[in-house]
């Protein structure tokens, strides 16, 4: 079977001596990051960013999806130990898991969140391996037309997706894009919006607008915050969950995975909405849901599952498609261009070894964390009490030399201050950064397929209606946002992430 | 810090709406956009020009600015919220003490100028331990990008005596 060959190859590949040492290390030192109150995966991944550079392809990314994985891991750790969740994912976790811990039962929440991040993670490990060879075989037969489709689709959900107003996710994406032109145009070369600079003839660097505007616009917003962190005291607890508590957390688990896999995969992060889902789900399922907000098994096993599923299966439309549907995809592009590769449907066919031994190692990265990170959870404790004073000088040295470190260019630390500010006045004014940075990504390629289609259809705007798959993507596209703007829709929207 | 929920930004005791700052400040990028893309060619549907996109997406940022702005009138929304000063100028400063001075002086210097000038943010910062963690921290970054990833990072240089 073509399925087992390819995973074979993939195992062969992540199972190397050097591989196994990157995902071990990006999995520790991304919990180690991402454990840490008041950073989310985002910055956690932009500043691990420069430790992959000097390493190879494969590697690299088999380290850097290590990282994200230990990002989110870390992430569901400090909702549970401290109720401050990093992202939105770990909100609902820290719902009830926080209230586990206060009874005594921290190592039980953080033991049943790992084992259903595991079984999530394997179950979708296979869904994309799976879906890989179909939907690349579907994605190589589009054309420009319908890809420009795709990605206009992509960011509508974006937009409906994010937090707050839909107007202002509009213009961040616009902004995005427009942020991406500059630089020399792709066909001709000349010089676009850069006023004679050098530097920016090659555009605006990614990993320098990813770390300004999440990175340190972040440092920049807690600094404000008297902030109050509520670090569990007194014991743990046993690790491991009792019997009667794994069995009630097994149809939760399964019915988180399900969700988790389909909701991952739409464009536009639909993998944020997964935990709540689960949540709502399994409330609705439960014996006794009057027990849910204060400490019930369930309402931790099932949405864990559900967002490590989703985390996971968001790299389907990165890995087929090469769009990212959300803001950590972004930057795994990002991560993926600075070591050459193009992500697109052609990653497959052009270097298997890379693209089957990423999704194996996703598998061996679950079950890393699940190894090394539980027997950890007293170190990690003492990680969560280092107060903020202290972290962010070393949040900044270490980001700094990281940027520096991209072009040995002491302006790129300049241009990231200045986007970090930029970025700090626009969360002020009520935007959110991440439907920029997702704007930015597909920039270059909305305007190259732009581009390549009008030429085709000799400028006729028709070929769009014309197009059967380019179509129908546009008139669910014009179709959401029509409904998002809808009062009565536009309510349940904002009851979902009245919760952050 | 705590921050009184009446506290706004702006003259006095004037409420500022934060759609029409947002309004505003998308209007003004839109305008700056389109005055330094005006020299690029905006071409036909059929041979897109450099100049089209930027101009078309300036065009968006400006009509969603306008429509803020409008909004701002007719609704009433959220106030513009306070913005401290005193956390991004320290943190801004640190960064750019950094940037000059890492190639000329070498890391060694530059990442401990930035911590001591960035904890300025911090009121009730501890300097010892401060100093400290900042030593900590430059150590081990450069034993991880230096040493570990041989990335060509000057760590100290005094003209004559150490280029390391």
């Amino acid at each position: 079977m073509d399925l087992l060959s390819n995973l074979a190859l993939g195992f062969s590949t992540a199972m190397s001596l050097q591989n196994l040492g990157l995902a071990f290390i990006g999995c520790l030192v991304g919990t180690l990051i991402g454990i840490l109150p008041g950073v989310g995966p985002i910055a956690t991944i932009t500043m691990l960013l420069p430790i992959t550079f000097g390493i190879d392809p494969v590697g690299a990314l088999i380290m850097l999806a290590g990282i994200y994985y230990g990002a989110q891991y870390g992430g569901s750790t400090s909702a549970i130990l401290v109720n401050i969740p990093g992202e939105a994912g770990s909100v609902v976790t820290a719902l009830d898991g926080h209230a586990m811990a206060k009874k005594g039962r921290a190592g039980a929440a953080l033991g049943i969140s790992a084992i259903g991040s595991f079984i999530a993670g394997c179950v979708a490990t296979v869904v994309i391996a799976a879906l890989a060879l179909p939907l690349t075989d579907l994605a190589l037969r589009f054309g420009p037309t319908d890809y420009f489709a795709l990605m206009v689709m992509g960011l509508v959900f974006a937009v409906v997706l994010a937090h707050g107003s839909v107007l202002k996710a509009v213009a961040m994406i616009c902004l995005g894009i427009l942020l991406s032109t500059i630089g020399s145009d792709l066909e001709t070369g000349q010089a676009r919006m850069t006023f004679g600079s050098l530097h920016l003839a090659d555009g605006i660097d990614f990993a320098v607008l990813a770390m300004g505007i999440f990175g340190f616009a972040e440092v920049l917003r807690n600094l404000e915050g008297g902030e109050q962190r509520d670090v569990i005291k007194g014991t743990m607890g046993p690790l491991l969950p009792t019997r009667d508590e794994i069995r009630r957390s097994i149809a939760p688990i399964l019915r988180g995975t399900g969700l988790g896999s389909v909701l991952g995969m739409l464009p536009g992060n639909g993998a944020v909405l997964a935990p709540f889902a689960s949540y709502t789900l399994e409330k609705k399922l439960a014996k006794r849901p009057q027990d849910f907000g204060k400490g019930a098994i369930e309402a931790v096993a099932g949405p864990e599952a559900a967002n490590n599923a989703g985390a996971q299966t968001s790299f389907i439309p990165l890995l087929t498609l090469g769009i990212p549907p959300n803001a950590v995809m972004a930057i795994m592009v990002g991560a993926m261009m600075i070591q050459g590769i193009v992500p697109g449907p052609q990653v497959m066919t052009e270097s298997p070894t890379l693209f089957w031994g990423m999704i194996a190692s996703m598998w061996i990265g679950n079950l890393m964390l699940l190894v090394i990170n539980l027997p950890m959870v007293g170190m990690w404790v003492r990680l969560l009490k280092v107060p903020y004073r202290l972290l962010f000088p070393a949040i900044l040295i270490f980001s700094c030399i990281g940027i520096y470190s991209i072009d040995n260019n002491p302006m790129d630390v300049v241009f990231t201050g200045a986007f970090a500010f930029a970025g700090y006045l626009l969360i002020k004014m009520g935007f959110e950064p991440a439907p920029l940075l997702l704007g930015f990504v597909l920039g270059h390629l909305i305007e190259e397929n732009l581009r390549r289609a009008m030429l085709l259809s000799r400028g006729e705007l028709s070929t769009f209606a014309e197009n059967p798959v380019s179509l129908i993507l546009l008139i669910v596209s014009v179709g959401l946002l029509a409904l998002s703007a809808l009062p009565s829709l536009r309510a349940k929207r904002e009851k979902v992430f009245v919760e952050d | 810090m705590t921050e009184k929920p009446s506290s706004v930004a702006g003259l006095g005791k004037v409420r500022l709406s934060q759609d029409r700052v947002a309004g505003l400040t998308l209007i003004a990028v839109s305008a700056f956009a389109l005055w330094a893309s005006s020299d690029l060619e905006t071409g036909t549907l059929r041979f897109i020009g450099p100049g089209m996109m930027p101009k078309l997406l300036a065009a968006l940022v400006g009509v969603t600015g306008t429509i803020l702005l409008v909004q701002s009138f007719l609704m009433s929304g959220e106030a513009m919220p306070r913005i401290p000063l005193r956390g991004p100028l320290c943190v801004l400063g640190g960064i750019l003490a950094f940037a000059l001075t890492v190639q000329s002086v070498g890391f060694a210097i530059a990442a401990p100028l930035l911590a001591v000038i960035a904890g300025l943010a911090d009121r009730d910062m501890r300097w010892i331990e401060l100093l400290g963690f900042a030593a900590f921290m430059t150590i081990g970054c450069i034993l991880v990008f230096k040493v570990g990833l041989s990335l060509p990072i000057p760590v100290l240089i005094i003209p004559g005596i150490i280029q390391y």
